[in-house]
Parts: C-alpha cells; structure tokens; sequence
C-alpha cells in the first residue's frame, strides 16, 4: 500500500494541540493551572439598581451574587461555576 | 485642486493565506515562513542561550523576528524585555499548550520568522511547538544525560512528524564545546546513533554566557564567528531566512 502524501503545509493549531496530546499523552502541560482562588470585587450602585437587584434576589430565593453572575452567564460571560453557587455561610444563613 | 496621488499597487492587496483567511498586506499563498523551535527533554544545554544568539543577530540583520517563549521559567522574555540591547524584536511569553498553537500560527503569517523557546522537561507545550515547527534545533551538551536526551527529543519529533504527516527536519547543536577527547566522544555517540547534528557548534566561550547579563550579542571574536557559521548552516538549509528575508 502507498504510504499517503505528506502535506507541506503546517497543522492547524487545533490538529497541532490534537497531535503532540496523543504523540505523548504521558506529557504534563508546561505550566500547571493554578487554583481558580476567589477576590473581591466591589462596586458602587444607584440605590434603584441595587434594590431592583434585591427584589429579584427576594423572588428567587437567591443572593445578590447569584442573581449578578447568572445575568452575566446568561450574557455569554465564563462565569466559574461556584460564583453561581450560593455561598452564603450556613450559620448565616439559618 | 490637486488629486490625492495613490502609491501603485503591485499585488493585489488582498491575498489568501494557506489557512483559508483573506488579509491584506505582503503577504501571499506562497510564502513560507520558517517556525524554527528550539527543544531538548533535558534542562541546561543551552536552549535559551542559543535561543537569544538567532534572535539578536537575526533582528540586527533586519528581520522580524518574534520569539516565542514557551518556557514557564520566563527566562528569555525576562531577558528580552529586561537586559537586551539591539535592534527590536517581539518576544512573547505563552506556556498554555493551545494559546501557544494559535500563537504560532497567526505570528507565522506576520513575521520572517518565528523562533520558539522551550522548556527542559517533556511537556505538552514544546510537543506544540515541535508538531507546528518548520525545523528543530536541539543543543545538547557533551555528556551522556545530554545525548540521551537529545536522542529521545529527535525520537520524539519523528513521531510528531509522522502523526502531522509532513516533514519536520531536526538536527543537534553541540554547545559548550571543549576541544578534549570528551567533545570528539559525544559527537562520536550523536553519529553512532544515527542522530543528525549541524556541522556548526558552540564553544565554551564566556561571551556565551555573558549575554544573559549583558544583553549584547557578540559581534566580533570567536563567539560572533561560530554564531555566523551557525546562522550559514541554518540558512542554507532553510531553517532561517537570509538577511534579505528570502529563503534560500
């Protein structure tokens, strides 16, 4: 059987991740993902956002956080997964 | 009223690349851009080293270069942003294995040619830059770690270039050469393992060593000597561009 042609041309950049993955897959990345560690992150509102923000919260049985990061999903932003999750402290929350 | 005089357009200013993608610029269908990554399995032959010596003569003799550093380590880019002195070339720092693969293949279509730093243990990102390579240059050292290594780095390019279906050439660049019996038995080794090696080689020359501090490439003494033989043997085996950018 002929053996096939080679293409000359360079592998896409998917083909490329795609080839060196399988060539050895005993291979670690370069450089380890770090931990996804959460900050802060403060902001100033209109007193009519924040209460319509809270009113929304109230309905659905969520937090402030909660109902800003699943907008933000919804609006095509990589929210991480346990930003969508409530996080309030139990004690607090009982 | 004078008419606003326009620069006559030789080519079409549009061009399609190999990619599929029209752009507009110098660029066209047929141009190769070399991706020359530099990779070894084992830490401390002089990856980075050499890595810095192509890149500063090659922009000193006017190309555009743009080094990649793929190297966790940030060796280079620290170096080229923070001790290098000649003319500019871009460096960028990328370890992400796919951000490094999209890297390559949009720099390729700007610049004459793309040089990648890798780091000295087998990873996914260096495999990247192998698989996307147009040519790998793997310095090693004269001892038996050294070979073994660079061995299993041309073993593994191989493998990359039959899993790509193209041809990726690799050859070993023997760095840090002492004129002893030692240098005479590594190449000795690199030929009875049937790994291809570059004629040209670098010495222990202090001048070597001197560039991660001082940020000069050596333009005269011995250190620039094997440098421009270096750069000879690369272009005439279309590894690098000529300084007039062309391939030969």
């Amino acid at each position: 059987m002929k053996p096939p042609l080679k293409p000359r041309t360079r592998p896409s950049p998917a083909d490329a991740v795609r080839i060196a993955s399988e060539a050895a897959p005993h291979h670690p990345p370069a450089r380890l993902a770090t931990a996804d560690r959460s900050l802060p992150f403060n902001t100033r509102l209109r007193v009519s956002t924040l209460a319509a923000i809270e009113a929304r919260a109230r309905a659905d049985g969520a937090t402030l956080k909660q109902v800003i990061c699943r907008a933000l999903a919804e609006a095509g932003i990589a929210v991480a997964p346990a930003d969508l999750e409530d996080g309030t402290p139990r004690r607090r929350a009982a | 009223m004078r008419r606003a005089v326009h620069p006559v357009v030789r080519y079409p200013p549009w061009t399609r690349l190999r990619n599929g993608v029209y752009t507009y610029g110098r660029h066209c269908a047929e141009t190769s851009v070399p991706v020359l990554t530099i990779a070894s399995s084992k830490g401390g032959p002089g990856k980075t080293t050499v890595a810095m010596l192509i890149a500063g003569r090659l922009a000193a003799d006017g190309l555009r270069v743009v080094a990649l550093d793929a190297d966790p380590s940030l060796a280079f880019s620290r170096w080229a942003h923070n001790a290098y002195e000649g003319p500019p070339f871009t460096a960028r720092a990328e370890a992400d294995e796919t951000q490094l693969a999209h890297l390559i293949d949009t720099e390729s279509q700007m610049a004459d040619l793309v040089l990648v730093d890798t780091a000295g243990f087998g990873n996914l990102s260096a495999n990247v830059a192998m698989t996307s390579a147009d040519a790998v240059l793997v310095p090693a050292l004269s001892g038996e770690a050294d070979i073994t290594e660079a061995e299993k780095t041309i073993r593994l390019v191989a493998g990359l270039a039959r899993a790509a279906r193209r041809d990726i050439p690799a050859r070993v660049l023997l760095n840090r050469v002492r004129r002893t019996q030692l240098a005479r038995h590594a190449a000795d080794e690199i030929a009875a393992a049937g790994l291809p090696r570059l004629d040209a080689t670098f010495s222990d020359l202090v001048a070597f060593g001197e560039i991660s501090h001082s940020g000069r490439i050596p333009t005269h003494g011995a250190a620039a000597e094997e440098l421009a033989r270096l750069l000879d043997e690369l272009v005439v085996l279309g590894w690098v561009p000529s300084r007039q950018g062309v391939l030969t």
